[in-house]
């Protein structure tokens, strides 16, 4: 039989490159944590530490007209009272200077309306009904964190248990291994992104983070059925098996990922923008999955 | 043959019911599709839980002001014991629910202690500068403001700390401002004794204006026991120099003195008024506070998300758009790869697709942004099950099985696999619907069910109709099943 996937001679390759793959995501997580700009593993977003976010459109035809930046800062800081917020606002133009994108402290509604209003006042008219905002209390999102690492741990510990039950005490190592390898990777990219792009995280990612460990945890599941499967049936030997249980499920595992990255590039490219990083982090989580599922899990389990 | 038949129609039943549900009983789309507003209220309580009870009280009186606010459809829910979330469709303006909301209202109504008239005086002049300097400010930040004219106010301010023995720790202008305020309200009601007369004793309110000017007043009905106390309060303080104090969450809203001619019997008739400067909109806020109750702990407002109209239906077309592209590569990518059975694989994938829908109508599930995610998401994994029948259904076919035998095992051996498969995705869906935000519920939910459902589809769905293909001679080709390089030889 002719293998397409050749993971006996490739073994230490397959098993390197994770290791590379996942210093440079710890690498990302410590620069992250240490640096003094940033402080934490990762870009932590308004869901978790609080404050205001609004999305607004100007009303102009094909073409905004160019408003610097700086001049609309200027002029708020002229006309608000609120120096808090003057100070430490963050204000962007997006697609053709249409879309004005504010981030603040936490405001309450009457001030975040009258920033609004203010903001009507420099560069105005703008279209209310294309108004998107968010204010979340420090409070709440404290809260929120905690919610969000509770449900990851829950979620982590049920599932070790289930795979544990199932399979015996060597098997279920090596797929918690993969299942911690693939969140490792897809938490390390979003540090390396929160770094360099100050992509921030929100709760959103810890339910990505959730359906990958699901979804990963059940590629390998499958592979390891085959590789007990044709362990117990064929006599040839055991490295050997393990590689054609492998190259048996190489295809339906490919596939499986394939249907599911379809849908997720879909939201990826037509859906709204609040779900980009959302889908975005899904998407490596099942191309990371895949590949612990079919390459590196297996590989542990090859003997020397 | 029979029972092939059965399901068949079983399935086309379903499928007609789903329509049914679809077209009588229509989706539910949360705030992010639909624009409209949500705010989060979170119950403060300093020490231990809040309890059931206590929570059911709050729920009550906020459901109260909502409904006397006049907001239509609104949608009022308890989250995690100790949270209440309130939707507002379409385009109204948080800021009035958030204002109404927000104050406990709790009223009283206080006499003045003896001897304290000059003290009175002073603070009420004092208050009234300070509610002067901030309406000043307030229209200065309206027009650009002009630096003279904020060093009139600072100077003014200053003038008023000395007076009061009073210095403010806020950073900035209006912080102070505020502040101050708040110093002088909490001096005035010091100098007010409580009585056992309080918003509890109200039976109603409403607002009426003013005959000699353009302010509103607002009119208290009491309950009989309630028209008792006021009667025997006024009594007693008819003809002095004390004052009667109505006072909100601390702050006095009015202060007056009770005629000598009521000394006998105190003001009977069982009503009083307020009138204290009010404007239509405060009349109407203080009203709706006032016969909901007041809240029996402090709220404060932790999260608001407005998303306006035009957002939410673009919204809704993104995620059409997400779901039909999606479904239609899948399809392609199906029937390239497995031919008869991709097609078939197809079918029941539109078929999932309505069932998840008329479950959502049925549960009834409120379709948010995430929601849909999750439904995009599902109809990956509800392939996943197909694709792993149909490899099993392509070895067996390779191993020289006829069609039929081929099919039976391909969709038995790959039962357990599958059924196995899911558990996982089904526990992390679990645990983010029990621990998750709404937000996050959505998308828990909709994955969920559609994991689920995608069991069936898969499982029977597929077999079913695959079986109905092969009954037809035309369908049995071993060629239309297996690509050509993966013929046997």
């Amino acid at each position: 039989m002719k293998y397409k996937l050749e993971i006996i001679k490739n073994k230490r390759k397959i098993i390197g490159f994770s290791t590379v793959l996942i210093l440079l995501s710890l690498l990302g997580i410590f620069y992250s944590t240490f640096n003094t700009s940033y402080k934490k593993p990762i870009n932590l977003g308004m869901d978790f530490v609080g404050g205001n976010e609004l999305r607004i459109e100007r009303v102009c035809g094909e073409e905004c007209s160019n408003f610097p930046t700086d001049l609309v800062l200027d002029n708020l800081k002229r006309i608000s009272k609120n120096k808090k917020v003057i100070n430490n606002i963050k204000l962007q133009f997006q697609n053709n200077n249409k879309l004005i994108s504010i981030r603040t402290p936490y405001l309450s509604i009457e001030e975040s309306n009258n920033l609004i209003t203010n903001i009507d006042n420099i560069i105005g008219p703008l279209n209310y009904e294309s108004k998107d905002s968010r204010l979340i209390g420090p409070k709440l999102g404290k809260r929120l964190l905690i919610n969000c690492v509770t449900s990851l741990l829950v979620s982590l510990f049920a599932i070790s248990l289930y795979i544990t039950i199932r399979f015996d005490k060597k098997y279920a190592l090596f797929a918690l291994l993969a299942l911690f390898h693939d969140l490792v990777i897809v938490f390390g990219i979003f540090s390396w992104l929160g770094i360099i792009l100050s992509v921030e995280v929100n709760s959103l990612f810890a339910v990505s983070l959730l359906t990958i460990a699901g979804y990963s945890v059940n590629d390998t599941v499958v592979i390891f059925d085959r590789i007990r499967e044709n362990l117990k049936s064929k006599k040839e030997d055991y490295n050997e098996t393990i590689q054609l249980s492998v190259n048996e499920s190489f295809r339906r595992t490919t596939f499986t990922s394939i249907t599911t990255l379809i849908p997720l590039l879909s939201i990826i490219l037509f859906g709204s923008y609040s779900l980009f990083w959302f889908s975005l982090a899904l998407s490596l989580g099942i191309i990371v999955g895949s590949y612990s599922s079919i390459l590196l899990a297996p590989s542990f389990l090859l003997k020397d | 043959m029979k029972r092939r038949q059965v399901w068949l129609f079983f399935i086309i039943f379903l499928l007609t019911l789903s329509v049914y549900l679809l077209i009588n009983y229509p989706l539910q789309l949360g705030l992010d599709l639909q624009g409209g507003s949500q705010l989060t209220l979170q119950i403060i309580k300093e020490e231990g839980k809040v309890t059931k009870d206590e929570l059911e009280a709050v729920n009550s009186v906020i459901d109260r002001r909502v409904n006397n606010l006049g907001v239509s459809e609104s949608n009022l829910q308890t989250l995690g014991g100790d949270q209440l979330i309130l939707e507002l469709p379409g385009e109204q303006n948080p800021l009035v629910a958030s204002r109404v909301l927000g104050k406990t209202a709790l009223l009283e109504f206080r006499t003045q202690k003896e001897g304290t008239s000059t003290n009175l005086k002073t603070l009420q002049l004092q208050r009234f500068n300070i509610k002067e300097l901030i309406k000043q400010y307030s229209s200065a930040e309206q027009s650009q403001y002009d630096d003279n004219f904020l060093k009139i106010i600072q100077d003014d301010l200053k003038n008023t700390e000395q007076e009061l023995n009073y210095s403010s720790t806020s950073s900035d202008l209006y912080g102070k401002l505020i502040e101050i305020k708040k110093h002088v309200d909490t001096e005035i009601t010091n100098l007010f004794l409580k009585t056992d007369l309080s918003g509890k004793d109200l039976i109603n309110a409403g607002r009426r204006q003013e005959q000699t000017n353009s302010n509103w007043e607002v009119l208290l009905t009491f309950s009989n026991s309630g028209g008792e106390k006021f009667a025997e309060i006024t009594k007693t303080i008819a003809g002095t120099n004390q004052l009667l104090a109505i006072i909100l969450d601390g702050e006095s809203i009015s202060e007056a003195s009770v005629g000598s001619q009521f000394a006998n019997t105190g003001i009977t008739g069982g009503s009083a008024t307020i009138s204290g400067n009010f404007s239509a909109e405060n009349a109407r806020e203080l009203e709706v506070q006032l016969k909901g109750g007041s809240l029996p702990l402090p709220i404060e407002i932790v999260e608001t998300n407005t998303i306006g109209a035009l957002l939410g239906s673009k919204n809704i077309f993104k995620s059409l758009y997400a779901a039909i592209s999606g479904l239609i590569f899948v399809g392609i990518f199906m029937i390239f790869n497995y031919r008869i059975l991709g097609f078939v694989s197809v079918i029941s994938l539109v078929l999932y697709g309505f069932f998840n829908l008329a479950l959502y109508s049925l549960i009834p599930v409120t379709l948010t942004l995430p929601g849909i995610s999750g439904l995009i998401l599902s109809i990956g994994m509800a392939v996943d099950a197909n694709i792993l029948i149909f490899e099993r259904i392509r070895e067996e076919l390779y191993d020289g099985n006829t069609l039929t035998r081929s099919i039976d095992s391909g969709f038995q051996r790959a039962n357990s696999s599958i059924v196995d498969g899911h558990i996982t995705t089904l526990l992390s869906c679990f645990v983010l619907f029990l621990l998750g935000t709404n937000f996050v519920k959505g998308f828990a939910a909709t994955l969920g069910i559609g994991v689920l459902i995608s069991l069936f589809t898969s499982l029977n769905c597929s077999k079913t109709i695959l079986r109905f293909f092969i009954t037809y001679q035309s369908f049995r080709q071993k060629n239309l099943y297996l690509t050509r390089n993966n013929l046997p030889n």
